[in-house]
């Protein structure tokens, strides 16, 4: 159960806002705190300090000069739409909200901020929608460093048919804290569970069946399948069959720290927690 | 001339002498298949229905009650049976231009395998193709293609940072998009701190910069295009997975119809058109969209599945759209919208290949239906369009459908003024329905009819599930079909009157407990139609008894006759009898018809009146001047007198005016009369005759009175059993005339002389008062014309 706030990354990119929704829902629902976080990024204000610096704009390509002031002056105006959408969507919520504007590196704030019985949600890119990156860099990082739960959302259409996948492994704690975060997921979108396991060995027979019925809050049956190989391919096609609406997964998980992991959540278009 | 013999009760009566029909009742004989003595028409029906050439379509004409549908339905239906079954036609859907439907032709009965053939299609499409998109197959060939595509444009982009990054230069993602600056170890360098860089450096970092730029700029640029084709190759991809999903079921269907060209060429354009919307059946969990698969739908606007022969149909309503079909729409959230599945056949679809049976005023009375009709008749292609389009009230995108080549026989029903002010006044009518098909008012009565009379009777009670009717009912029902025809020598051929005289004879039989029709049943029929039928007729004799009505049955008057006039109310007409007054004095050879003048005679009427005054000039006056101012006047008659039987009965009230010499009243005188005096046929005898008996016989006893009427209707003369009764008991008479001198001496008593060779008629002869009457007339008017000529001449002299 959610004990702290939920901080929430708010860039002023259609991703953010989008996770910013996610993030009032969560609160109303456990009476958490919403604390926004806009952070001035200091490479991009600095990069904007040259004589020379220009922007390529990302849709069409075309080269106009950037400076310090009209940088400033987008960063205030972003800040304050930011302020704004917090505030309507936290309040139409009945919950109460504060936006902190940091300036510095994004990770370093965030983590400043962040503590361990917090829920930081975020969009997966920011305004850095280059085409074709699915993960931003910033993502990335707080994903590897956070020591608070980390939901990186995506939007996506849920419908009855879907499931809330969680991924286990060796590791007890960790195991529990997935299993938690999976539980309250399948409450929040009323979906039942499916349990991947990389092995029959990770877990015991009676764990299984505990965890089983832990997992059942809806009544609809848990499903346990094993993975007959951890590539990322093999995984999002599993992900694929059981209609995954969303991924619960543990940092501590080996499949997270293989090499493609990237790849796996590039490949998949739904929302993944990641539990510490 | 000899008086004629009054007629004798044979002769006012033509029985039908049972012993002439061989059954015991009608349950005896067999059915009659086609009608007695319509020979006209069976053979018209028989050249029209099979005759192929354009414009052979028919009318068949006749009075209202003569059967013509059922006879014709039965006859077209005996000729349809022996043609072959026409195709069945459906609407599908127009690949190319949506509000065009297309039409395909099928075989009797194929129209039903083909739709249900499209339905199990459409069915499988909903779940194969959903299928085919899920299968590992597709989603891994997808999913290949989205990464390669990812990577591509990946590639482009994380080039430009690796060399950026190689180079020390960071690239920044900025709301908007990318900018590059110098960096140190992971961080941008501080703008104040990239001054204190050596020139040297600096120029080296902005190069690299503005080279990066335009890298990028390039690669952005290449974007689009690289979505474009991603785009096109995932088409390209589903479209091979729905033309192998297609292939099976396709194929099938195709091989099945190869005989049919435009069936295999709509199977092509279907499946084109689901490859094109591969992507809408993508979506497994709704599905693919209802619109989409009710285009594949077929519209089978005409089954003949089950039709023996050629169609028969009769349309009862012929609306334009119950003629042409129409195009229906559905209301969805207050919208109309229609497709191609909401065309809707009309008779004309139904009818093609066969017979259409139309009634012709009812088509006449419906708006735009005649006009349609004759379109559909002259292009030889059925187009169905909405009433309110042909008006152009509305102009609202619909359907279109294909036009339906057609080939139908179109039989109008109609009376027969319809059919010659048709062909009077629309040009088209006589180059659509040459054929005519006139009924016969009457059939010929002859000893040889008997029998096929009997078994017209006899289909009839059978049709109308009744009692078998006995001989004698049989018998007196043919007596009154020539009654009804008005005529000892025809029968009617009206099946709705003697139909309806059989369904009461029927229940009046019924109500005595009787198991079969007798004779006295139908009589009660005959009478109990009679009864209904007679308060108007009953008011006006009782006029006549109170005396409100003057009518004399008895005595002689001068100047004074009782005409006979036939009044028609509905479906029944009755007889009575009309004081006819004159007078005369000199004058100039007018005879004023005072019916004319106050506008209440018809025109026949007033010709009669000058063929009756040119016969006194001509038979009195001789060469000399008629000198004559005579009035004739229909007495309490305040309704209009139209025709000319009454010329008789003028003629001779005139002639007793001139010569002052009275008439039997107990006569009453009905015939017309040409210039020479001769007496000519009228209509209504019967009812005429009937009508002053009836009078005679409510004013006291019958005693002598009687009727003259002209010696050529006798044969019309079908008269009531009691006037018949009291002919033969010579209490009243009738007398057949044939020239006016007859009508004078039986009405006179007198000679009416015939003039010798001076023209001169014999002493004391009718003729001859009247002449020298006539002559003290012109002496009178000469005097008169003197005295009124000296005075005016005094007159001018004086002057």
């Amino acid at each position: 159960m959610l004990t702290g706030r939920v901080l929430v990354l708010l860039d002023g990119s259609r991703m953010g806002y989008a996770a910013l929704d996610a993030a009032a829902d969560i609160a109303a629902r456990t009476g958490a705190d919403v604390l926004g976080i806009f952070v001035e990024e200091l490479n991009l204000l600095r990069s904007a300090g040259y004589g020379f610096s220009r922007e390529v704009g990302a849709a069409s390509g075309i080269s106009r000069p950037l400076d310090s002031a009209m940088l400033e002056r987008r960063m205030r105006r972003l800040a304050q739409e930011v302020e704004e959408a917090l505030a309507r969507k936290v309040s139409s919520r009945g919950g109460r909200h504060e936006l902190s504007v940091a300036r510095g590196r994004v990770v370093d704030e965030v983590l400043a901020l962040a503590g361990p019985q917090d829920l930081l949600v975020l969009g997966r890119v920011g305004w850095s929608l280059v085409p074709g990156s699915r993960l931003g860099s910033t993502a990335r990082g707080l994903i590897r460093k956070s020591s608070s739960r980390v939901l990186l959302w995506s939007e996506g259409m849920v419908s009855p048919r879907n499931r809330i996948i969680v991924f286990l492994n060796d590791h007890a704690d960790a195991n529990h804290r997935a299993l938690q975060a999976a539980t309250e997921a399948s409450r929040y979108h009323q979906l039942p569970v499916t349990v991947l396991l990389r092995s029959e060995n990770d877990i015991s027979a009676d764990q299984l069946e505990a965890i089983r019925q832990d997992l059942d809050v809806l009544g609809a049956g848990t499903r346990v399948r094993v993975l007959p190989a951890t590539d990322p391919d093999t995984v999002a096609r599993v992900l694929r069959e059981e209609r995954a609406a969303q991924l619960v997964v543990s940092r501590e998980c080996s499949l997270f720290t293989e090499p493609g992991a990237d790849q796996l959540l590039i490949a998949l278009s739904l929302p993944v927690t990641v539990t510490p | 001339m000899p008086l004629p013999a009054p007629l004798t009760g044979e002769q006012v009566y033509y029985r039908c002498p049972p012993e002439k029909l061989d059954f015991i009742t009608t349950e005896d004989l067999e059915d009659l298949e086609q009608p007695c003595g319509q020979d006209r028409v069976l053979r018209a029906l028989e050249f029209g229905a099979n005759m192929q050439a354009d414009g052979f379509n028919l009318f068949v004409l006749g009075p209202s009650g003569a059967e013509k549908h059922e006879l014709v339905q039965r006859f077209l239906s005996q000729q349809a049976a022996r043609q072959p079954v026409p195709p069945d036609w459906c609407h599908v859907f127009n690949f190319r231009y949506s509000d065009r439907p297309n039409v395909i032709q099928l075989s009797a009965g194929e129209g039903q395998q083909f739709k249900g053939d499209m339905s199990d299609l459409a069915e499988e499409l909903r779940t194969a193709i959903p299928a085919a998109f899920e299968s590992e197959e597709y989603q891994a060939r997808l999913q290949e293609l989205q990464e390669e595509m990812a990577r591509r444009q990946h590639q482009g982009l994380s080039g430009i940072q690796e060399e950026a990054n190689a180079n020390n230069i960071a690239m920044i993602t900025t709301p908007a998009g990318f900018t590059f600056a110098p960096m140190r170890k992971g961080e941008v360098i501080d703008p104040e701190e990239y001054k204190t860089l050596s020139d040297e450096e600096k120029q080296l970092i902005e190069a690299k910069v503005e080279e990066l730029q335009k890298k990028l700029q390039q690669t952005i640029q290449q974007i689009p295009r690289l979505r474009k084709e991603v785009r096109q190759r995932v088409h390209a991809l589903n479209e091979e997975m729905v033309q192998l999903t297609l292939g099976g079921p396709i194929g099938e269907l195709r091989e099945k119809w190869s005989h049919l060209p435009t069936v295999v060429d709509y199977l092509d354009a279907v499946r084109e058109d689901v490859v094109e919307h591969a992507e809408a059946f993508q979506d497994s969990d709704e599905g693919p969209p209802v619109g989409l698969l009710a285009r594949y739908k077929v519209n089978l606007l005409i089954d003949n599945a089950d039709t023996v022969g050629a169609p028969v149909i009769y349309e009862d309503l012929p609306n334009h759209q119950h003629l042409t079909g129409q195009i229906e729409h559905r209301a969805r959230q207050g919208n109309l919208y229609t497709d191609f599945t909401l065309i809707r056949g009309g008779s004309m679809h139904r009818a093609n290949g066969g017979y259409l049976i139309l009634d012709a005023r009812r088509v006449l009375t419906q708006p735009m239906a005649w006009e349609s009709l004759k379109r559909i008749l002259f292009s030889g292609e059925i187009r169905i369009e909405s009433l309110e389009r042909l008006y152009g009230l509305v102009s609202t995108v619909s359907q279109q459908p294909e036009p339906i080549p057609v080939s139908v026989k179109v039989v109008l029903l109609g009376d027969r003024m319809l059919y010659y002010l048709l062909s009077h006044y629309d040009p088209d009518f006589l180059d659509l329905f040459k054929v005519e098909a006139d009924f016969e008012d009457d059939l010929d009565r002859s000893d040889d009819c008997y029998e096929l009379y009997s078994r017209m009777i006899a289909t009839m009670a059978r049709a109308l599930k009744m009692r078998p009717l006995e001989r004698d009912a049989v018998a007196r029902l043919i007596e009154h079909a020539s009654r009804l025809a008005a005529d000892q020598r025809k029968l009617t051929a009206h099946d709705r009157v003697l139909r309806d005289i059989l369904s009461e004879a029927d229940h009046w039989a019924g109500q005595s407990g009787a198991d079969t029709v007798e004779a006295s049943h139908i009589q009660q029929a005959i009478d109990e139609r009679e009864y209904r039928a007679s308060r108007v007729r009953e008011r006006s004799r009782e006029q006549i008894t109170r005396g409100v009505v003057m009518i004399a049955t008895e005595g002689e008057e001068v100047a004074q006759i009782n005409g006979l006039s036939v009044l028609r109310l509905g479906a029944s007409m009755f007889g009575q009898p009309t004081r006819i007054t004159a007078t005369a004095r000199p004058g100039k050879g007018q005879v004023a018809d005072i019916e004319r003048e106050a506008k209440l005679g018809g025109p026949i009427h007033s010709k009669a009146v000058m063929i009756l005054s040119r016969f006194l000039a001509s038979r009195y006056a001789g060469e000399g001047e008629l000198s004559l101012s005579a009035s004739l006047a229909f007495e309490q008659s305040y309704g209009g007198v139209e025709g000319d039987s009454a010329s008789v009965a003028e003629t001779c009230v005139l002639l007793s005016a001139i010569a002052r010499i009275p008439l039997k009243q107990s006569f009453a005188v009905t015939g017309s009369m040409n210039q020479h005096g001769e007496i000519q046929a009228v209509g209504g005898v019967n009812e005429k005759i009937e009508g002053f008996f009836d009078v005679c016989r409510e004013a006291g006893e019958i005693r002598g009175q009687g009727v003259l009427l002209p010696a050529s209707n006798v044969e019309h003369l079908m008269l009531r059993a009691d006037v018949r009764q009291a002919i033969a008991e010579d209490r009243f008479r009738i007398y057949p005339i044939s020239d006016i001198n007859q009508a004078i001496e039986l009405l006179t008593g007198l000679e009416a002389g015939e003039p010798d060779s001076n023209g001169e008629y014999p002493e004391h002869s009718f003729n001859r008062q009247v002449a020298e009457r006539l002559t003290r007339f012109a002496e009178v008017s000469k005097k008169q014309d003197e005295n009124g000529g000296s005075n005016n001449g005094g007159g001018r002299s004086s002057d």
